[in-house]
């Protein structure tokens, strides 16, 4: 019987398991790395509303608090979309002629809401409560990013578990005193690490182990 | 010794097909596809419904109907106001130097605090006023917040001797009702915040006119005898800014 292989398949046979090896590590790492794409997770994607309202106008110039129109933050798990009410607080009188404020007088006027685009939405296999974190001292702007400088505010944060867990695992560095949590201004140096294990025990926070036990956020 | 050419084949084929799925299902799950799980029929907040003609998750109370532990049953806990023994005492009006239309009588107003006046309240009501009340009213009262800046109708001041004289139901009630250009802030600020606010405007008038003999007692708590010192309601607020300039 002939020899069904050449010499050469020697050489073909090394070849192709080197790179079979490496194309699927090459594959693998492609594949985690898209997972984490900005493409892919809509990180920093700007979402257009029907409004153009402007954070970096109403919180950066004016001022105004988070909580004057996301008033439920500190007391449910949603932080609070504002009514078109709130809106008119102000609008009833400054602006209140100009053309693109007019899908929120039309709201006021035919009481029917606005329909905002929602722009972070966590998979609804998560259970997130805004007031908790609020209440043990995890400031907007560590996961909301810098909105006070957003015009059009997107996901500063991936959203992803991996992103979630790590304050989960590690709270102490990234908690800060309850009194800056409304803070725009702060900055996680603001407070040095040994205040900042304090306050992990004087918030309460819970071990390591209870934050990153599956059904802190899966039940 | 060797395997026949069609075995051969099969498993070369079936390797192929092995391989083509798990890099389809690795596709799949690079692109993000959404499954039942993320996107679950039910509602969260704010979410919207077809099933409603408005189309809205979150319903309003049916009309007529009271929830649980909503009675508000305390009148001048949740109004500010008291029935005036004379039915047909009316809120005398007059015109400020602003041209604006304001209370110069208050006949059903309470003129005491219907909960305890407590250095807590009053750091509640700093906290509160400071975001709902600041934007307009300012930092101290002088109507001078950052919307007034911008050009909202000026408010008036705290600092005079008509608001001085107000009694606190008068500002509860505009708090929750709104007065002239000023909304209604009871569906904003909870009844329990709306004293806070009050204790902290009080606060914030002894804080220019230390002489003067305000009302900061509490009906509901006779423990606080050092209410009625005016000196003692400004000391909160006095410990509170050293408190804030010292964490800067």
């Amino acid at each position: 019987m002939a020899q069904i292989f050449r010499k050469s398949a020697n050489n073909i046979a090394k070849i192709s398991m080197i790179s079979v090896v490496l194309l699927a590590g090459v594959g693998f790492y492609t594949w985690t790395q898209l997972a984490r794409s900005s493409y892919l997770t809509g990180q920093y994607l700007e979402i257009q509303q029907p409004v153009q309202f402007s954070h970096k106008h109403h919180v950066g110039d004016d001022g105004i608090d988070c909580r004057y129109c996301h008033q439920t933050v500190e007391t449910t798990a949603s932080a609070g979309m504002p009514s078109t009410q709130t809106c008119m607080n102000c609008h009833s009188q400054l602006w209140a002629d100009a053309p693109y404020l007019e899908p929120i007088r039309a709201s006021f006027r035919d009481n029917k809401p606005i329909q905002w685009n929602r722009v972070h939405d966590l998979p609804e296999y998560v259970y997130f409560n805004h007031s908790i974190h609020i209440a043990k001292g995890v400031g907007c702007s560590t996961c909301h990013g810098p909105v006070d400088k957003m015009p059009t505010v997107y996901e500063e944060n991936t959203l992803q578990m991996e992103w979630c867990i790590q304050c989960h695992r590690e709270p102490e560095k990234f908690i800060r005193p309850k009194s800056e949590v409304f803070n725009m201004a702060y900055r996680a140096d603001d407070t040095d690490q040994a205040t900042r294990d304090q306050l992990k025990v004087d918030y309460k926070i819970r071990s390591r182990e209870m934050l990153t036990s599956c059904s802190t956020c899966h039940r | 010794m060797s395997l026949n050419k069609r075995t051969e084949r099969r498993i070369k084929l079936r390797i192929a097909l092995i391989l083509a799925a798990v890099c389809g299902l690795l596709l799949t799950e690079a692109c993000g596809v959404r499954s039942d799980m993320q996107d679950q029929p039910r509602y969260k907040a704010y979410k919207q419904s077809d099933f409603f003609t408005d189309k809205r998750a979150s319903r309003d109370h049916p009309e007529g109907t009271v929830a649980r532990g909503q009675l508000d049953e305390n009148k001048a806990f949740y109004t500010g106001k008291i029935d005036n023994p004379d039915p047909n005492a009316q809120a005398a009006t007059s015109t400020d130097a602003n041209g604006n239309t304001v209370v110069a009588s208050f006949p059903n107003a309470i003129t005491e605090f219907p909960l305890p006046v407590t250095k807590e309240l009053i750091d509640r009501g700093e906290e509160r006023y400071k975001i709902y009340c600041m934007v307009c009213h300012g930092q101290f009262g002088d109507g001078d917040g950052m919307v007034v800046r911008r050009g909202f109708p000026q408010p008036p001041t705290y600092h005079d001797d008509r608001l001085r004289n107000a009694p606190v139901g008068h500002f509860f009630d505009v708090i929750t009702n709104g007065w002239g250009k000023m909304n209604p802030y009871g569906y904003q600020v909870q009844p329990a915040d709306r004293w806070a606010i009050v204790a902290y405007i009080r606060t914030l008038q002894l804080s220019r006119n230390p002489e003067a003999n305000l009302k900061m007692t509490s009906s509901a708590n006779s423990n606080t005898t050092s209410a009625t010192d005016p000196a003692k309601p400004a000391a909160p607020a006095a410990n509170t800014a050293t408190t804030k300039g010292g964490a800067k």
